[in-house]
């Protein structure tokens, strides 16, 4: 018998669709600049994978031209200024669809585990009556 | 208003090169018959001669840290982050081994003898220091003890390639066969590079307390004395003078690099608009 062999980055579901959901929320959260969102986001407990600057600062200003969010640059008082970004009130209906979305998939996934285990059930069962014939 | 004789004055790092020349390019669009004066430096080399007396207008390094350690507040009051970037492995098609060289076998690759490799001056170029950094780094993510002073004694001397642009051109004409650049250098030299680990190459904030743990003594601001610089994410910035003359063109040119079209550009070039 063939072997199928899948590998787990074929399972994964890509960081580019959830990440904006994530930025959306942590943004809620409290406004931040760039560099601060990468280190929360890669601190979460919902993070889809490390999160790196590129993808994070190429969403942000995907984000910023679809008018999800704002940004201005904000002088530190003490270090360096950077663009600080702030949810808006698009950005909340966005999180709020995103937020449905995954309540949705979620109960989709719990059902499809149930499923799954009362198919390997019926598995064990059938191969305990194979064995005791 | 700017008179005929006059020009506004730009320092910036050599690794922004194409980015001040497609900068000014818009620039000067809409601002007719203006004058510029360009210096592409190293970034450290660049701040000192700030230091020194040199008078520029606008001043866009390629690390954010030399604002605070040497210009901030005396010539410069503020300065904003606009780019990031990370360090890779550059090389060209003629480079020994570069069928062969992979993320996971580099430093096998380069540590065999027939292979050069180079680095910039670290007491110059911000790109010089890194590449220690991302060397001390390797040491620990790899778990190879003395992997760092072994790459040291192994590289090219860095006065042979002590700038950016010695060391970019130098492997463009092949005359190395790897080196340690910014991506986007090898991005707009259109030479094939390897990625390194984010958790060594400088380029992700999430890893910014492990890269705090690398250190490079240069040269500083005191002539004789040294001081310790620590890993940290790579991140270009922009300030004005204290002492430009012009102000407002300054801070023009400023929120050009800073905006829209400044991100395509950065974009463009192969940089992380910020």
């Amino acid at each position: 018998m063939n072997e199928v062999k899948v590998s787990e980055s074929e399972l994964t579901i890509p960081i580019e669709r959830s990440i904006q959901a994530e930025l959306l929320l942590l943004l809620g959260q409290k406004p931040s600049h760039g560099y601060e969102l990468i280190q929360r986001l890669n601190e979460a407990d919902f993070k889809s994978g490390e999160a790196d600057a590129a993808t994070v600062y190429r969403n942000l200003r995907r984000m910023d031209k679809d008018g999800l969010i704002k940004s201005h640059w904000e002088v530190g008082e003490s270090g360096p200024g950077r663009r600080l970004y702030k949810l808006t009130s698009l950005g909340e209906e966005s999180l709020k669809v995103w937020a449905r979305y995954i309540a949705q998939q979620k109960a989709k996934l719990e059902n499809f585990i149930q499923a799954y285990f009362q198919f390997e059930e019926s598995l064990t069962e059938r191969e305990d009556g194979v064995n005791l014939t | 208003m700017i008179g005929s004789q006059e020009s506004l004055r730009i320092i910036y790092a050599a690794a922004l090169q194409q980015v001040m020349e497609k900068c000014l390019e818009h620039f000067s669009e809409q601002n007719s018959g203006l004058k510029f004066e360009l210096k592409g430096v190293g970034s450290r080399e660049g701040a000192k001669r700030l230091l020194a007396g040199e008078k520029y207008d606008i001043i866009a390094l390629a690390d954010q840290a030399l604002f605070a350690e040497l210009l901030v507040p005396d010539l410069v009051e503020n300065y904003l982050v606009f780019a990031a970037d990370q360090i890779v492995i550059g090389y060209n098609h003629s480079s020994r081994g570069s069928k062969e060289i992979t993320p996971e076998n580099w430093v096998d690759m380069l540590l065999k003898p027939q292979v050069s490799f180079a680095r910039s001056d670290h007491h110059l170029v911000p790109r010089g220091y890194r590449t220690l950094m991302v060397w001390q780094l390797a040491e620990k993510f790899y778990s190879r003890p003395g992997l760092y002073s072994t790459l040291e004694a192994a590289c090219i001397p860095y006065s042979t390639y002590p700038k950016s642009l010695d060391l970019s051109s130098a492997l463009f004409k092949g005359k190395v066969d790897y080196a340690f650049l910014y991506s986007s250098e090898a991005i707009q030299l259109g030479l094939p590079y390897i990625a390194l680990p984010s958790k060594i190459n400088l380029s992700n904030p999430a890893y910014a307390n492990f890269y705090d743990q690398a250190s490079v003594t240069v040269e500083s601001k005191i002539p004789g004395k040294n001081v310790i610089i620590h890993g940290n994410p790579i991140e270009f910035a922009i300030g004005l003078s204290k002492n430009s003359q012009y102000p407002e063109l300054a801070q023009s040119f400023a929120d050009l690099l800073t905006g829209p079209e400044g991100s395509s550009i950065l974009d463009e070039c192969g940089l992380i608009p910020c």
